[in-house]
């Protein structure tokens, strides 16, 4: 294109109008930063109660005791019907439907045992001892008890420490997430008021731009050259009022065209008639010379 | 839409100064807010919904975090308390608390909207004023009119592009003034010769109507200073 120059931005040059450039990108980034931080602060105090709430939910959670392995317990002989057993005083900590002994004074009788596991496969299995008043620990030959005697003392044993170790990683699975919501989004406010800037101070350029471009034609002006105007960049802004100032331009240019065809026309006369020598028509010819230079 | 270049009829007098009208301020009104749509909606829009996705995307990061608290609760309570009745009191307010903090957070949202691009067409109207001005002015210029120059109103921006068109538009005008000072002097100096000279025929009747020319063109150029 005849009126286009082609320059080509450069990043040097991005920041062309200073004020008006810093100011609309600082009020885009200050607001965002603003919003981020504001929000951001909101986030990690609800977070931090979410955490919170969620460890302690985690921490309640129970686990399955790992059984005591206790000497089988000899079961009494269930009391005849014919004779009422005596009202005996509850003991303390008693389990509602455990077997209780006849006196609680009365030693019971524990027989030797020899427990025997295989090592390798832990097979043998765990005799577990119904319940006793006051040993709540003691698994009892209850239907957990039962189901217990389906599995290996070994693996009652992983199944335990599995489950804690389950909680402890979800607390800290849970800690580490409070933490990295906090790092993302101090990320994200890093990369926001980075790529907001370099996209502001772009946006803004493609207005300052156009406005330098005329400042050079008004200076130009101002001094009395009335150079040829070439058109934008593509991509820049303010196309129509360039327009404006285009017409501007060529509206002075054709005044001092017109003045410029008066006076030559004038001066023609004047000489035909015999008066180019006269110092007013020198005087013409030199603001002739002046404008013509102008709008060359 | 009124004229923000106005200044009243200034008469000819030979040096660029303020008409009667120069001190006339024009205030801002509503409706001539947005003067240049594509530049002001622009700007606008890119804030307003930059401003509005990240209001959203964090809003939504806060709700989702409620919410899991909420659903965290509701779990244990299952576990603990036997009576769904019961469970539904308790969480039931937290529900309620979850929803309000979403009408809360859209409430907040839409507000921010509106008072940022309430804001935003102030801002960007004092950039798009001093161009509409501007452009006025250019307008004249390109009819030949080189009118007085009225500043800008205070707390307008680009102020230095403006004192600089306003250097040009002057110094433009004052070189003008000086030529038709120049060219009327010539023009009576002239015809005062060609009263005393020994001029005759055609180029003589030629020379007059052209120096008669010269004083309408420069009568033409007089009314376009004013």
């Amino acid at each position: 294109m005849a009126n286009d120059r082609g320059y080509k931005r450069s990043w040097k040059n991005l920041l062309i109008n200073k004020r008006y450039q810093l100011r609309f990108t600082l009020f885009m980034v200050g607001l965002s930063t603003l919003l981020m931080t504001g929000l951001g602060i909101w986030i990690m105090i609800v977070a931090t109660e979410t955490t919170k709430v969620s460890i302690t939910s985690e921490r309640g959670k129970r686990c399955s005791k790992i059984p005591a392995i206790q000497p089988p317990y000899e079961e009494q002989p269930a009391p005849t019907p014919t004779t009422p057993p005596e009202p005996t005083q509850p003991t303390p900590g008693a389990g509602s439907g455990s077997v209780a002994p006849d006196d609680p004074e009365e030693p019971r009788k524990r027989p030797k045992i020899n427990v025997t596991l295989d090592e390798m496969e832990m097979t043998k299995p765990i005799i577990v001892v119904p319940d006793v008043p006051g040993r709540g620990d003691i698994y009892t030959l209850s239907d957990k008890g039962r189901e217990l005697n389906k599995k290996s003392f070994g693996w009652l044993v992983v199944d335990h420490w599995k489950c804690e170790l389950e909680i402890v990683s979800n607390v800290k699975r849970l800690e580490f997430g409070h933490t990295r919501i906090l790092l993302v989004l101090i990320a994200a406010g890093i990369l926001l008021v980075f790529g907001l800037a370099i996209y502001g101070i772009k946006m803004t350029h493609k207005v300052a731009g156009p406005l330098f471009k005329v400042q050079l034609y008004l200076a130009k002006m101002r001094d009395g050259r009335f150079d040829k105007v070439y058109d934008l960049r593509k991509g820049d802004q303010l196309v129509e009022f360039y327009g404006h100032f285009k017409q501007a331009h060529a509206g002075v240019v054709a005044l001092e065209t017109s003045d410029i065809d008066r006076l030559k026309k004038t001066i023609a006369a004047a000489e035909v008639a015999g008066a180019g020598d006269h110092p007013s028509v020198v005087e013409l010819r030199a603001m002739l010379a002046k404008k013509e230079k102008a709008v060359e | 839409m009124s004229d923000p270049t106005a200044a009243g009829p200034t008469p000819y007098d030979g040096t660029p100064g303020r008409g009667p009208g120069a001190s006339q301020r024009h205030k801002r009104k509503l409706s001539n807010y947005l003067l240049d749509k594509k530049l002001q909606l622009r700007y606008i829009l890119v804030v307003t919904l930059l401003s509005g996705v990240i209001a959203g995307s964090l809003g939504y990061m806060i709700y989702d975090q409620r919410h899991k608290s909420t659903q965290s609760i509701d779990r244990d309570l299952q576990e603990l308390v036997q009576d769904a009745a019961d469970i539904k009191s308790i969480t039931g307010d937290y529900e309620t608390e979850d929803r309000v903090l979403v009408y809360k957070m859209i409430g907040a949202g839409v507000g921010l909207v509106v008072i940022l691009s309430l804001y935003l067409v102030i801002m960007t109207h004092k950039v798009a004023g001093p161009l509409f001005k501007t452009s006025i002015y250019f307008d004249r210029m390109a009819q030949g009119r080189l009118s007085v120059v009225t500043p800008l109103r205070r707390g307008d921006m680009l102020q230095d592009f403006f004192e600089k068109f306003k250097d040009m538009h002057d110094a433009v005008r004052q070189r003008t003034v000086e030529d038709i000072d120049a060219m009327e002097k010539a023009l009576a100096a002239l015809r005062e010769s060609r009263n005393q000279g020994d001029y005759r025929g055609d180029a003589h009747t030629a020379f007059a109507e052209e120096l008669e020319q010269l004083e309408q063109h420069l009568e033409q150029r007089k009314k376009q200073l004013t």
